[in-house]
């Protein structure tokens, strides 16, 4: 698999999308998927977000993507490693 | 991370508050007493939550106030606060509900940055928070990293 192109989201960029991205690097070493993670703030990631392949993000921003490429997962608990890797295993790795 | 937060005084307990956003204005008070930020901040975390809505509960029981680095933001720095009743940040979904608050300002992205991986992996640990949903003084907000 090629790597993977990743934005993690959050309103202001600077706290729940860095932690996304802290613990994305974790579940994605675990499944042996090769990421390369940037974080921002929603604006930003959807005006990018055609050049990523997945935006991961709270659930209550998902809306904000509406219309993107790529595939927008959104996450209910940001501190939560088995929901963010069974996500990436249902929405990712078993779509490839 | 309790330890440093106790001992610099960035923390509070209150019952409960009938709106959140005065839920994040008194998260917010001790870093204004102590001149970490200005009233700006707060008002800036409320009108990104309202304009975007309530990102900033990152999980069930535990919000995160934050904003923009730079704006109404002199140091970087954590603060503490607990309420025995949950804050409700959206009528229709319980899972927005918060008790524990986190408040993050940012000036140094380095400090920052082990600010937060110290939260997400102190906060990851359900048994940990069991323990801080608990906590009513800051002497137990000591033990609970023991």
């Amino acid at each position: 698999m090629a790597k993977l192109k990743v934005i993690a989201a959050c309103g202001s960029g600077m706290g729940s999308s860095q932690i996304i991205k802290m613990k994305l690097e974790k579940a994605f070493k675990k499944l042996n998927v090769d990421a390369e993670i940037y974080h921002t703030n929603v604006g930003d990631a959807k005006s990018q977000a055609n050049n990523y392949d997945v935006v991961f993000c709270s659930e209550s921003l998902v809306g904000t993507f509406t219309g993107v490429k790529a595939t927008v997962i959104g996450l209910k608990n940001l501190l939560s490693e088995k929901e963010m890797t069974e996500k990436i295993q249902e929405k990712i790795i078993d779509k490839k | 991370m309790f330890k440093e937060l106790v001992e610099k005084k960035r923390y509070s307990f209150h019952e409960g508050f009938n709106d959140w956003r005065d839920a994040v204005r008194a998260a917010c008070q001790p870093l204004l007493d102590d001149g970490t930020i200005t009233p700006i901040y707060p008002d800036e975390i409320i009108k990104k939550v309202e304009e975007l809505g309530p990102y900033i509960v990152i999980a069930p029981n535990i919000c995160i106030p934050h904003a923009q680095e730079g704006v109404g933001v002199n140091d970087t720095a954590m603060c503490f606060m607990k309420t025995e009743k949950p804050v409700h940040f959206d009528p229709n979904d319980p899972e927005k509900d918060a008790r524990i608050f986190v408040v993050l300002a940012s000036t140094n992205n380095n400090i920052h940055l082990e600010n937060l991986s110290a939260l997400s992996e102190t906060l990851s640990d359900e048994a940990i928070v069991a323990k801080v949903l608990e906590a009513k003084t800051p002497e137990d907000l000591l033990k609970v990293e023991e």
